[in-house]
């Protein structure tokens, strides 16, 4: 096999198809959410719609250039362009600050965000580094090193400080997940102590899911539903939120312990059955645990802790955007109000801030209806799920681990800001891949994209530790 | 070690995202109303357009409270760009420091909050009250140079006259607690805060209409919701006639001037209140618009004569001699006495002035026998229904009490005047407080039969006596509104209240007001109108605190009478003096519309009686 494998034969033309969907309709959207009516040029570079389209050229531009290049330079030039972005997330710090933040290098309608192209370089980095022969991401020195890759850009990020990119930044612990890091190493050293159990061989073990994730997942749901209120099915008893979730872990474990019975050895059903027992009250106590702090603290603590979950309504206060934007969202209806006809995200009666930009999905749903939020919806999902199919077919794990960094950031950037737009997130400025207003995020994302796809193009001449 | 299978963990997280993403999509979008009710309040402003109030004429048709346009000019700071404080200056033609302040001012008088002020700067706050047409005319045309500004037209109240302030009452801002109490309130909305004003708002104010409005984030409205097909039209307020004649109604102030207490006139066909006087008094006028009225309110407040406290119906005099008309009355209903009773005047009881023997009920009313009243009331009370004399005078002041209570007396007369006081009837109970049970007597409690002692009275209750008298034993229920729209009164106030008393037994009471006008021997001959029969009745009422206060009552004309009338002057002595002449001005004037008599109209103009006011 030649080297320059004819990159239109080995280029993934669904996931193109649906990068270009995706830009085309987000300058669509843009030109509604800028502008008050039809009549200006969409090649205007005066206006958002021309810059935006003039951003995508050179986007696609980059992306040639990035597809033409040798894959060696390519991997070469990781550290490089780590350290680059480094020194500007440094310089940036020295810029005077737009909004509180200083974020942006350039002045006027064309600014450039450093950060956003950390999380390339990062991406790339970590993929180098995981990618490694004598790297185990169960040993405590290389998880430490792994996490200082991301640290390290993402505490200059604090220091802008720039909060949304920085939770970002952990949609690379998703990555190092499925890379198989352990956060918990002891938890896990201590259970295989447990004699005749060994749980890193067993299907559990190798998918074992952080038990501090469990524990922050399990938290946030039990703050979450604790006002709420459940008939025990098939009687009359009620249940508060927290006996939901120790009803519910009950079951889990009654069908783990019926599946045990089945499928494990002899010798270990009972040590089995023991296990899943004491975690099961563990976890119980936990719920029980949080509910009682919280319970504990003080009210404006508990109101701001309800606020971030979304389970309190403050219209006119903190929450206003989000208020706002709900209400563009929810008025949709099922087909739109159509092109322009927005009212409450609209460019001239401007109740939404920011909505070519991070509130660029309210005029798309405000105008297009559910219709177009599901198709939105599917449309990413669609995209995420390409991607991972892409990761998991790399030989080269360095391919897979930035593929996957290229999918967690993108349903990161998704997830949070689609989810801040209909109440199932808190408000974090970051924008929507592809959809946004903005040349620093069209860029990178398109400089991300192209960069997976070239090296899935490659995927046939590249090698596990390649 | 093989990770492969984790896949499925990050496959399952995305695909449950995209899962309850599009079902709180659907949801949010499709099956839940809420958000699009959200987003049309957020972006369709209900512009509510506040009608006219109703105005208000007097009997005669003449208009006394009416509105007049005017304009606010108002901004929201958000929108100001570039503000140039000297043209601005120069164009409301003020001075240059004065824009400066006046947004500090705006500022300040927003108040603070838990440490943080009220102000916002994207609500709207008005910069100027009350700019006339004329000035908007020249205003309005240069305001485009400041955005942010601009002009909105309003309406204030206009009150032709000065008089009848405390009837008519004052409009202001609502305040929070109004707007608890009726959300049809928004901020800057004008409400009644007093008078009729108050009693009538429900009427006056009209109903609100709405004008749904496109807006933009910054409150500026864009164009008309769904070409105006939602909107509601403002219906004007009614209109108010009232009983009162203002003509009367000023002429009594006049009179008034430079005296304290009151004149209420009713006419007795209808219970309309023809005047109601309360001196000192003050000119409507200076309590219109916030800055009047925070600038006069506090000064009416301070004034030792206090003319906001509206002494017709809130002050709460004892009666004097003209409660002897109503013993009278009660007594020969009772039986206890007929029209030819007659007692000695045994001065030695109660003092009496010298005077012809009181040999009848007419007499003793001409001549405000003392003794003969007491006579009389004792006879009510001590009936002799049970042996003791204690739990006899109980049962006495019981029956005589309900008697007063079906005079208007001792029970609010329920007028559309604010604040009503039922003044003083004392009951057993009331006695028993004071004596304790089975503690008192008729001796005890004697004061009463002649309207001293415990007794007391609103001028609004002793006008309305006149009227029950000059009815011959019924009487409405005193009011000034006439109609409301073209509606007639309240429909209280068409309801024949009946005293206990007959008829017949008005008679003797009535020519004994008759003679103390018209007889030699009479109290009230100052009251004489040539050519008018009055009937009248004086009253002196012992006044611990300083001089007497001179009180009369009457009515006129004896054969049909037009107008029933009560005066009563602080501090000015015996009642024939002062408020009997006083009464036949008023009566005279209102049914002739000049009066005969110059010189004894001059004598009470010139007249001054104000008691020192206390040093605080």
């Amino acid at each position: 096999m030649r080297k320059d494998q004819n990159i239109k034969q080995q280029a993934d033309w669904f996931l193109i198809g649906l990068y270009f969907l995706m830009v085309i309709f987000g300058i669509i959207n843009i030109h509604s959410a800028s502008n008050a009516s039809f009549d200006i040029s969409i090649f205007d570079i005066q206006h958002n719609t021309g810059k935006q389209i003039m951003w995508f050229g050179a986007s696609l531009f980059v992306g040639l250039v990035i597809l033409v290049v040798e894959i060696k330079i390519l991997r070469g030039s990781v550290y490089i362009g780590y350290l680059i972005v480094l020194l500007l997330l440094v310089g940036v710090l020295f810029m005077p600050p737009i909004n509180g933040q200083r974020s942006w290098f350039g002045a006027g309608g064309f600014g450039i965000q450093p950060a956003e192209f950390a999380k390339i370089t990062t991406a790339l980095v970590l993929a180098d580094f995981i990618s490694r022969v004598n790297i185990r991401l169960q040993t405590v020195k290389d998880v430490i090193f792994a996490n200082l890759i991301i640290l390290i850009p993402g505490a200059l990020i604090m220091l802008q400080p720039d909060a949304g990119t920085l939770v970002v930044f952990t949609s690379f612990l998703f990555v190092m997940y499925r890379e198989g890091i352990t956060y918990d190493p002891i938890i896990v050293r201590l259970i295989n102590t447990y004699p005749g159990v060994r749980i890193n061989q067993t299907w559990i073990g190798s998918n074992f899911i952080p038990i501090l994730l469990i524990v922050i997942v399990l938290s946030l749901v039990t703050l979450s539903i604790r006002e709420t209120e459940m008939i025990l099915p098939f009687t009359m008893v009620p249940l508060s939120g927290k006996y939901i979730i120790i009803f519910i872990i009950s079951i889990i474990f009654i069908l783990f312990y019926l599946v045990i019975q089945r499928i494990a050895q002899k010798r270990d059903k009972a040590k089995l059955a023991a296990l899943g027992a004491v975690s099961g009250i563990l976890l119980s106590l936990l719920v029980l645990g949080v509910d009682f702090a919280f319970e504990n603290l003080k009210q404006h603590q508990k109101d701001r802790i309800e606020l971030a979950l979304g389970l309190l309504e403050d219209p006119h206060g903190k929450d206003y955007n989000r208020y706002r934007a709900m209400s563009a969202v929810g008025s949709g209806g099922l087909h739109g109000k159509g092109y322009h006809n927005a009212t409450v995200a609209s460019p001239v009666l401007n109740h939404v801030p920011e909505q070519e930009t991070d509130f660029i999905f309210c005029t798309l749903s405000e105008e297009w209806g559910f219709v177009g939020s599901f198709g939105l919806v599917i449309l990413f999902t669609a995209f995420l799920l390409r991607t991972i199919t892409i990761a998991e077919r790399q030989k080269s794990i360095f391919s897979r681990v930035y593929a996957y960094s290229v999918a967690m950031v993108i349903f990161y950037h998704f997830a949070i800001n689609v989810g801040m737009n209909i109440g199932l997130a808190p408000v974090i400025g970051i924008p929507l891949p592809f959809f946004s207003y903005g040349g620093s995020s069209l860029l990178s994302f398109s400089v991300m994209f192209f960069i997976l796809l070239k090296l899935d193009s490659e995927r046939l001449n590249m090698l596990g530790n390649d | 070690m093989n990770f492969d299978g984790r896949k499925i963990f990050i496959i399952i997280f995305i695909v449950l995202t995209s899962i309850i993403y599009s079902i709180k999509l659907l949801h949010m979008q499709v099956l839940d109303n809420t958000w699009t009710e959200n987003a049309a309040f957020i972006s369709e402003t209900r512009r509510e357009i506040i009608p006219p109030r109703g105005v208000m004429f007097d009997r005669n048709g003449i208009k006394i409270v009416s509105n007049s346009p005017y304009y606010d000019l108002r901004f929201v700071e958000k929108n100001i760009v570039d503000l140039d404080t000297a043209a601005l200056a120069k164009l409301l033609q003020v001075h240059d420091t004065f824009i400066g302040y006046r947004f500090k001012e705006i500022v300040r008088q927003q108040g603070v909050y838990k440490g943080k002020s009220n102000y916002q700067r994207s609500r709207e706050y008005t910069f100027i009250q009350g700019i006339t047409k004329n000035e908007i005319a020249r205003i309005a045309p240069e305001l485009y140079k400041f955005p942010g500004f601009y002009e909105v037209a309003t309406s204030m109240r206009q009150y032709p006259y000065p008089n009848a302030a405390n009837i008519v009452g004052y409009i202001a801002e609502v305040d929070s607690a109004d707007m608890a109490k009726d959300p049809y309130y928004k901020r800057g909305d004008y409400i009644g805060k007093a008078g009729l004003e108050r009693f009538y708002e429900a009427e006056l104010r009209g109903k609100k209409g709405i004008k749904y409005l496109l807006r933009n984030a910054s409150n500026n409205t864009i164009q008309s919701y769904d070409e105006g097909r939602m909107d509601t039209v403002a219906i004007q307020g009614k209109n108010l006639t009232l009983g009162i004649d203002i003509e009367l109604q000023a002429y009594g102030e006049q009179l008034m001037r430079n005296k304290l207490g009151c004149i209420v006139a009713i006419e007795p066909s209808s219970g309309e209140l023809l005047a109601v006087v309360s001196s000192p008094s003050y000119d409507p006028n200076i309590l219109v618009g916030r800055q009047n009225i925070s600038a006069n309110y506090p000064k009416l407040l301070r004034d030792p004569f206090l003319p906001l406290f509206p002494r017709p119906t809130q002050a709460e005099y004892p009666p004097g001699s003209i409660f002897k008309l109503v013993q009278a009355l009660i007594g020969m209903q009772e039986g206890v006495i007929d029209e030819n009773t007659g007692f000695p005047c045994t001065s030695s009881i109660v003092g009496c002035h010298s005077h012809a023997p009181a040999s009848n009920v007419s007499k003793a009313v001409q001549m405000s026998c003392n003794p003969y009243f007491y006579y009389t009331t004792k006879r009510i009370i001590e009936q002799g229904f049970k042996k003791n004399i204690f739990e006899d005078a109980a049962h006495g002041l019981a029956i005589w009490e309900k008697y007063m209570n079906s005079f208007g007396l001792g029970v609010k007369l329920e007028t559309d005047l604010y604040g009503i006081r039922p003044g003083l009837i004392p009951n057993p109970a009331f006695y028993d407080r004071w004596y304790g049970k089975n503690g008192w007597a008729f001796k005890t409690v004697r004061s009463i039969a002649i309207g001293q002692g415990e007794v007391k009275l609103t001028p609004l209750q002793m006008a309305n006596v006149a009227a029950i008298i000059a009815n011959r034993g019924w009487f409405y229920t005193p009011h000034v509104v006439k109609s409301i729209g073209e509606d007639g009164p309240k429909s209280e106030y068409t309801v024949k209240n009946k005293t206990l008393v007959d008829s017949i037994h008005f008679l003797p009471v009535i020519e004994g007001m008759r003679k103390v006008t018209e007889e030699a021997g009479g109290t009230g001959k100052n009251a004489r109108i040539p050519g008018i029969t009055v009937c009248g009745k004086t009253g002196t009422v012992e006044n611990k605190q300083g001089k007497d206060h001179s009180v009369f009552i009457g009515f006129a004309p004896m054969e049909d009478p037009k107008i029933a009338i009560a005066v009563f002057t602080e501090n000015a002595g015996f009642g024939g003096t002062w408020s009997a002449p006083i009464t036949s001005l008023m009566i005279e004037f209102y049914l002739k519309r000049e009066v005969s008599d110059k010189a004894k109209e001059q004598r009470i103009l010139d007249a001054v009686i104000l008691p020192q006011p206390k040093n605080k």
